[in-house]
């Protein structure tokens, strides 16, 4: 080697000539051999890394099988155990009794049936070649026969044939017997054999039967009593990993077009047993699944792995390729924070999850954060997208009905000037037609005008209505607010605006500007005390809070009030507690401006509007008269009102007065505000004067995953990022939420040209939860067929969360089991209290109330308009059930929810119950007013001096609220139902068939074979208010 | 089978052949000896090999150190027969070829080797195509190595083909008599530059999509044939007839440029440039071998008049 | 000085071979070079020395009288071929098992590279688009250099260095094929590879690649500079301005021609086409740097402006 450079960096011409021919007599044998051995060198690379190097599932396999052995071996003894235990317990050992029994029992037969069996298997096996022989040969010649053309041929094979059939057969049996047959008997005896054993079988099957049974039976015990595997089957786990061998394991489904091949290394993932890293030596890898459940509902043969976790389900060659950590891979492995990220894909569609918390809570936070203030998201805010399309349709309508009507009249004028009857008939007829049409056209229009009243109360903001700034705030407050939200109020949902000052100032100068000019009536002060009494017990605190950390009390859902008296003007403040929904004036979505009391007074109407009359005086179509907030109507008295209003008015941090801002009644600035509210989407959350239609300013978020990289803009920290290797999906959005200028770090620009996302002091969790629910948003890979879509029952579950989180329901009332304590259950006041005191649980309502009783008490839960000022079902109740001012639409929505929530047939169709007999009657009143059951000693009867203190529904409610079936089983077992109630339990007791009452034998009852339980139903069904005097009479 | 005449000592046999009649035996003894005398023939004349037919059927010649044979073992061989017999001593020299044709042709032959293995696993189908290839790079045994070395050797030809070029310029050799070869080389070094180029979009990945799009894009500014190219749109040429809609069968790059890239790469250029190879070393063979070393000539030694 | 980048530019599999080339390039120029050289001092010590000339075998290879002037191509060629051949296959080998030919994204019609490349041999191609239209830089551009490179055994009509290596003999032929050859085409490609970044804008070598990098560029053309934008007088004035570039490049090519006597001799022996054809492709080639300079230096876009194509 070594001289061959050097000659390469000789002179050419001064080389030396040598004495003999270079060419001919130098060599290359060592060249040659060195290459020829780096060739072979190369090779074995090559071959190692086709078998090794690019296949580390190999070691991986190898070392999970050993692994999987030893925790195996380990378990084994506590199972065999648990397995033991359990075979000497009682009920094992007498099943095993019984089972020795069964079987001893049957034994002689069988033995018997077992000998004939082998006694014909030993025939047949004499018989049967012989037989087959003889009938094949039979059955060609036959053939030949037939299929002959000569005569004489088939002359003789007739003969062949009468010779085969009459040909004898003789056998040596094993038994010793031997006998001759003819075909024809050879024949029978052997179908008749085959018969017999057949027989045989059945009898067999049926002798064994019952120790068949017994079996099983022991292994359901078994399998009942177990909490895991047992140790046989340990056992053959065990065998399992010295005979698994080392090969892809492989998920694959045509339809999805998915090939994963996760589990060639993540072996233990679907293994029966709970394999945790520690007990696989530390080794993650080998863990199994940590979801048990959710592999349940999503069979991994069908959905594969990577659908939800992403990565790259192909790629065997390295970690890095399998899980699609890798530039060129556009969908990597989810991280562990971010996992329920794979759930969205497929369940867009549902509001609530169960199970998938970070899911909801992302889900939640998006709606009551605001952030569809500004970023569209299927599903979230629609409401103003249906009020769009149904005021288009409304005019496609009205301009059809117009074009019918023009025909009408050009037919009629057709038929007028007809020369014959004939055609003059046609066109009336045709006319007639025509005109019905007209009439569909107006049926449409009707419902449509419905669905948009409807809609005009359901749309809901985020943020309150600005038009009333004028009455509500504290002047130069709106200043102090704008420019650091969070100062004054810790984590409010309103976000922190990056603006200069003499922004804020134009902003603050527009609003003041723009808001209504109607005076409110002003209050008296009322009495502060009793007005914390009532805010306390009322309900308010279910959704907002006083007090700041630690002493924070109530729930977050609505706004801290701590410093509300430092913002507040008392008139205003007891107007909203009286009644939130109450605008200064109304909203015309039409002309698109608020309507004043000239409007009304020049048209001579009376100034009043409210939902029932809506209608526009400007034109006619419906106005928007309640506040779009979801703040409910507590139905409380105007004292009621001032009182909490006085205990709110004085909650205050600072007193020093607020700096004078003379600026805001400076209209120079008012056009540069209303550019720069609009610039900044004010509108996306709140009602501000001329931007009641604002689109949204920011980008769709729905599929916001799957925007390829590069269209995220990481300005100037893109190199930082993939330096710090943040350069990706979740690094953005995380960065983003938790910083929102962060991308215009750097940046030189002018003030218009920034990012306007506000800070939203977001803290981890949150960021956690919407980065994940971001990352989620992606285009499926996955197939429609396989995305979950809610239909029927299912789908009034979803549409009813919708609403149960757009009203926070959940603040007082428990839905599902699972649930964590309610905000009111979490108050002090009712900590101690019976269960009777705090709004009632929801759970099972389905199957509890009538749907049509339901619909009416949502729409007015004071059940009466008469004294409103109270609860309809629950009378003695301190929180207050409000009123929702829900559309009819949302009532339906909610009744179908709790049907479909828990599992009732819709719609509900109650059943008959048979008419109570005199004689029942008077049982069921000695029943009521016996000492021994005083039911009216805690159900309400409607007289206000005992109610008070009553702790149960009045019982002239049952009839049309409760389901019969539903109060039966309450009245056996209210323990079960609702634990920790104060119904008695135990009221009644079985006896044989039927149910009867325990406390007591009344004289009456003698005699009474119909069951009790029973009785007292169909007598609630049939109570009435006079009834009911007359029991409160008779105590 | 032959039974051995000798292995008659048999306990149990002997009964046997007293009850048959001992002839038969001599019978088969004297049958069998002509064949057993041949097969002796047949394994001595197995001892030199060199005199059978089959060997004489495959090696025309003797293999001795001899001139003859020497000239007979590259002339009688169907691959060596591009050589001639004898070259300039000095011309074996890598100091004056840099082997760079030789090593071309080499990476050819390995190019189309791993390349027909590649079509066995790749269907030039929009969507199939990229799965392919990830099926190749995962799956398939040795399969990332056959598409690294199909590609890492596209890119060394090209690179030895140019060095090829540039030395027979430096040399002169592309004078008389061999203006035409070196005609002919530079159509093969177009060929080469094509062939890598249709590669290129076949795993329908970002890469080649663009690299196409670009490539393909400069079609179209053809002067008179392309859309965009100077008086093209006069002659009525629109994105849906020009020349790059020919090229790519459409007016994007689809499935159809797919198709077609996988036509031209794998059958129709491969096809021409092989044809133009043998062309190629047809005529240097025939324009008197390879052009040097040759003896330096004088300027002094120039003719007054000379014709080339 | 962002080293990682440019560890990233230089390690991307696709550009490996750029990188061979960096150090092949040059060691063959040395290699080619040094015999020239070493024939050029043999040339010089004949040409002094007739008698010489007249016994000497005229090579700088080693010979000896009763040396083989052929040799038998079996065993000595084809064992050099074989060793050539292994030797190619283990680099091969070791190369594929080493790098992983890329596989990027899906391809993806909505969603652009930055920076868009074509396959690094036509990166001169799309080098020459910065300075060209795409009808000259895609279209009539490679079609010339074909043209030429077939062109050149017909318009070199230079008997010497017919099969040895020489400068001395081909002073001419050779520099301008260099310049041609390593100017003009690998130049160009290392150009496009290394210093093209996002934008197809100019980074220098270690300068980040900042996908946001705004630099202010006003192009203008030719006239424009003499304040004539009117048609059809630009479009005149223009072509009068490529006009007189030919004619200047026309004399310039003449002269080297007619450098000396041993080029004048050579001249003489061309026919009026071959003198033609020396001509048309020497000038055009000029034209590129001379395009080039003017773009870089001046920000010239165009020299000349017509209705229907610009150069």
């Amino acid at each position: 080697m070594v001289q061959y450079i050097k000659k390469l960096f000789r002179k050419l011409d001064d080389a030396p000539i040598p004495e003999k021919d270079p060419i001919v007599h130098s060599s290359l044998g060592m060249p040659l051999a060195i290459s020829a051995f780096l060739l072979i060198l190369s090779l074995i690379w090559a071959v190692y890394m086709e078998t090794a190097g690019l296949r580390p599932w190999r070691a991986y396999q190898e070392e999970f099988g050993q692994l999987y052995q030893n925790a195996l071996k380990k378990i084994r003894p506590q199972r065999a155990a648990e397995a033991g235990a359990i075979r000497n317990s009682e009920g094992y050992l007498t099943l095993q009794e019984e089972l020795q029994q069964a079987e001893t029992d049957v034994q002689s037969q069988l033995s018997t049936v077992e000998g004939e069996e082998q006694n014909i298997r030993e025939r047949l096996a004499v018989l049967t070649k012989p037989f087959a022989d003889a009938r094949s040969e039979l059955q060609a010649t036959i053939y030949r026969w037939e299929t002959v053309k000569s005569e004489s041929v088939g002359e003789r094979l007739s003969h062949e044939v009468e010779a085969l059939r009459a040909k004898s057969f003789s056998f040596q049996f094993l038994d010793g017997d031997s006998v001759t047959y003819t075909y024809e008997e050879l024949e029978n005896t052997f179908n008749g054999l085959k018969n017999r054993q057949g027989e045989l079988q059945a009898e067999k099957v049926s002798l064994l039967r019952r120790p068949t049974e017994m079996r099983s039976e022991m292994n359901a015990y078994m399998n009942d009593r177990l909490t895991g595997l047992t140790e046989t089957q340990i056992d053959g786990l065990i065998n399992k990993t010295e005979t698994m061998g080392v090969f892809i394991r492989q998920i694959h489904n045509e339809e999805m077009n998915l090939v994963d091949r996760c589990e060639s290394c993540h072996m233990g993932a679907r293994e029966p047993v709970d394999l945790s890293a520690d007990q696989m030596d530390g080794r993650s890898l080998f863990a199994s699944h940590p979801r048990r459940d959710l592999l349940a509902i999503h069979d991994p043969e069908t959905f594969g792995c990577t659908p939800c976790h992403n990565g790259n389900g192909i790629g065997t060659v390295s970690p890095v390729r399998a899980h699609g950590k890798y530039k060129h891979w556009l969908r990597p492995l989810y991280d562990k924070g971010n996992f329920e990220a794979g759930c969205i894909q497929c369940h867009r569609l549902d509001r609530h999850l169960e199970g998938a918390h970070t899911f909801n809570a992302a889900k939640d936070a998006f709606q009551h954060r605001g952030c569809m203030g500004c970023h569209a998201y299927e599903g979230f805010d629609t409401e103003p997208a249906q009020m769009r399309e149904v005021h288009k349709n409304l005019q496609d309508l009205n301009a059809d009905r117009i074009t019918t009507q023009i025909a009408v009249e050009r037919l009629l004028e057709k038929g007028d000037g007809a020369e014959t009857n004939e055609e003059a008939h046609l066109a009336y007829t045709e006319a007639t037609r025509v005109t019905q049409s007209i009439a569909t056209i107006d049926a449409d229009l009707a419902r449509l005008n419905v669905r948009l009243d409807e809609l005009l109360m359901e749309r809901k903001r985020p943020g309150p209505n600005l038009k009333e700034v004028r009455n509500k705030l504290t002047k130069e407050w709106i200043p102090k607010w704008i420019s650091n939200p969070q100062a004054f109020r810790p984590n409010t949902k309103m976000p922190q605006f990056r603006l200069k000052k003499a922004e804020i100032e134009a902003i603050s100068a527009f609003l003041w500007q723009s808001g209504v000019n109607e005076p409110v009536a002003s209050q008296p002060m009322g009495d502060a005390v009793s007005g914390k009494g009532l805010f306390d017990s009322k309900g308010c605190l279910a959704c907002h809070s006083v007090g700041e950390e630690e002493d924070r009390l109530g729930g977050d859902f609505a706004a801290n009030l701590s410093r509300v008296g430092e913002k507040t003007n008392y008139d205003y403040l007891v107007r909203w507690i009286h009644n939130p929904k109450e605008r200064s004036l109304p909203y015309d979505p039409v002309l698109k401006h608020d309507v004043t009391r000239e409007d009304y007074e020049t048209r001579g109407l009376p100034f009043q509007f409210d939902p029932e009359n809506n209608q526009s005086p400007l034109g006619n179509h419906s106005l928007q008269v309640q506040n779009s907030t979801v703040m409910p109507n507590l139905r409380l008295t105007w004292e009621e009102s001032r009182d909490i209003g006085t205990y709110l008015a004085a909650l205050k941090k600072e007193t020093a007065p607020l700096p004078a801002a003379p600026f805001l009644e400076d209209t120079k600035l008012f056009e540069r505000g209303r550019f720069l509210t609009r610039h900044y989407g004010c509108a996306g959350c709140h009602e501000i004067a001329g931007l009641e239609d604002e689109g949204k300013i920011g980008t769709d978020l729905t599929v916001e995953g799957s925007k390829p990289l590069e269209r995220l803009d990481f300005a100037l920290l893109t190199h930082e990022a993939k330096h710090d290797g943040w350069y990706n999906h979740k690094g953005f959005f995380e960065r983003k939420l938790k910083k929102p200028a962060i991308y215009d770090q750097g940046k030189i620009k002018r003030d218009l040209e920034k990012l306007r996302m506000p800070d939203f002091h977001l803290d981890d969790k949150d960021v956690d939860q919407l980065t994940t629910f971001l990352l989620g948003s992606v285009e499926s890979i996955v197939p429609p067929q396989f995305h979950n879509t809610p239909s029927g029952q299912r789908q009034d579950v979803q549409t009813g969360w919708d609403l149960v989180k757009k009203y926070n329901c959940m603040g007082c009332h428990q839905f599902t089991p699972g649930q964590s304590k309610t905000v009111m259950a979490e108050l002090p006041f009712y900590g101690g209290s019976l269960a009777e005191k705090l709004p009632p649980s929801l759970v099972g309502q389905g199957a509890r109330t009538n749907p049509e009783w339901l619909k009416r008490f949502l729409k007015n839960p004071a059940l009466n308009s008469a004294s409103p000022h109270r609860n309809g079902v629950r009378p003695y109740l301190d929180v207050r059930m409000p009123t929702f001012a829900l559309s009819d639409n949302e009532v339906g929505t909610l009744a179908r929810f709790f049907q479909a929530l828990s599992k009732q047939p819709t719609p509900y169709i109650p059943p008959e119950l048979a008419p109570l007999t005199n004689r029942e009657r008077s049982m069921a009143r000695e029943l009521f007013t016996s000492n021994a059951a005083p039911c009216l000693r805690c159900h309400a009867t409607g007289d206000e001096h005992t109610d008070p203190e009553k702790i149960a529904p009045n019982l002239s409610l049952v009839k049309a609220r409760l389901k019969p079936d539903w109060t039966q089983r309450w009245l056996v077992h209210p323990e079960i139902i609702r634990p920790g109630t104060a119904m008695p339990s135990g009221l009644f007791r079985r006896e044989g068939d039927r149910w009867v009452f325990s406390l007591a034998n009344f004289r009456s009852f003698k005699g009474y074979t119909k069951d009790e339980a029973e009785l007292v139903v169909r007598y609630m069904f049939e109570y009435t208010p006079e009834e009911q005097r007359r029991l409160t009479r008779g105590r | 089978m032959v039974k051995d005449p000798t292995n008659t000592s048999n306990p149990e046999e002997e009964p046997e052949k007293t009850r048959r009649s001992p002839s038969v035996i001599v019978k088969l003894r004297e049958a069998l000896q002509p064949l057993l005398e041949k097969g002796l023939a047949d394994l001595k004349a197995a001892k030199d090999y060199k005199k059978t037919q089959v060997w004489k059927s495959v090696f025309r010649h003797k293999l001795d150190e001899t001139p003859r044979t020497r000239a007979l073992a590259v002339l009688t061989n169907v691959f060596l027969h591009l050589h001639p017999a004898k070259v300039n001593r000095d011309a074996i020299k890598f100091r004056y070829t840099w082997g760079m044709g030789g090593i071309s042709f080499y990476l050819f032959i390995v190019l189309t080797l791993t390349g027909v293995f590649l079509m066995f696993y790749y269907h030039p189908s929009k969507g199939q195509a990229y799965i392919d290839i990830m099926f190749l790079e995962n799956d398939v045994p040795f399969g990332s190595l056959l598409r690294n070395m199909h590609r890492w050797a596209a890119h060394a030809m090209i690179i030895t083909v140019w060095l090829h070029m540039f030395r027979v310029f430096l040399t002169g050799s592309y004078k008389t008599p061999r203006e035409f070869n070196w005609g002919i080389g530079v159509v093969l070094l177009v060929l080469t530059l094509l062939l890598s180029f249709t590669g290129y979009l076949l795993p329908d990945d970002q890469l080649g999509f663009w690299a196409i799009t670009v490539g393909t894009g400069m079609a179209q500014a053809t002067p008179l044939l392309g859309h965009e190219g100077p008086f093209g749109p006069e002659l009525g040429m629109t994105a849906f007839n020009d020349i790059r809609f020919a090229l790519l069968g459409g007016s994007i790059v689809d499935a159809n440029a797919l198709l077609r890239a996988y036509i031209w790469h794998c059958i129709a250029i491969p096809l021409i440039l092989s044809v133009l190879l043998a062309v190629h070393f047809w005529r240097v063979r025939k324009d008197g071998s390879i052009s040097g070393p040759s003896p330096v000539i004088l300027e002094s030694e120039m003719k007054k008049k000379y014709k080339i | 000085m962002d080293w990682v980048q440019l560890w990233e530019i230089v390690s991307l599999p696709d550009n490996l071979p750029i990188v061979f080339m960096i150090i092949l390039i040059p060691f063959f120029m040395w290699y080619g070079f040094r015999q020239a050289f070493a024939n050029d001092r043999l040339i010089g010590r004949l040409e002094a020395d007739p008698a010489l000339a007249k016994t000497h075998h005229r090579k700088v290879e080693p010979f000896r009288e009763g040396w083989d002037p052929k040799v038998h191509v079996w065993p000595y060629l084809l064992r050099i071929e074989l060793l050539a051949a292994i030797i190619v296959t283990v680099i091969l080998m070791v190369w594929s098992i080493v790098l992983d030919a890329p596989l990027e994204e899906p391809a993806n019609p909505n969603l652009t590279m930055n920076p868009a490349k074509a396959p690094w041999y036509f990166l001169g191609l799309q080098e020459m688009l910065v300075y060209f239209d795409p009808w000259i830089a895609g279209v009539v551009m490679p079609t010339l250099i074909l043209m030429g490179l077939m062109a050149i055994p017909y318009a070199d009509k230079n008997p010497l260095g017919n099969g040895y290596y020489t400068f001395r003999q081909r002073k001419f032929a050779i520099s301008a094929f260099c310049f041609g050859f390593l100017v003009l085409w690998i130049l160009m490609i290392l150009i496009g590879t290394f210093i093209r970044g996002p934008g197809w804008m100019w980074f220098w070598p270690g300068e980040t690649w900042d996908h946001h990098k705004l630099v202010f560029e006003t192009n203008r053309n030719l006239v424009e500079i003499f304040g004539i934008t009117a048609q059809p007088l630009a479009g005149i004035v223009g072509g009068a301005a490529v006009g007189l570039y030919f004619a200047i490049a026309g004399a310039v090519c003449h002269k080297l021609i007619t450098w000396n006597a041993f080029t004048i001799r050579i001249y003489s022996q061309m026919t009026l086409t071959q003198y033609l054809i020396y001509q048309f492709f020497m000038t055009t080639m000029l034209a590129l740097p001379v395009k080039i300079l003017l773009r870089l230096l001046f920000r010239i876009k165009y020299v000349m402006v017509t209705p229907w194509f610009n150069i």
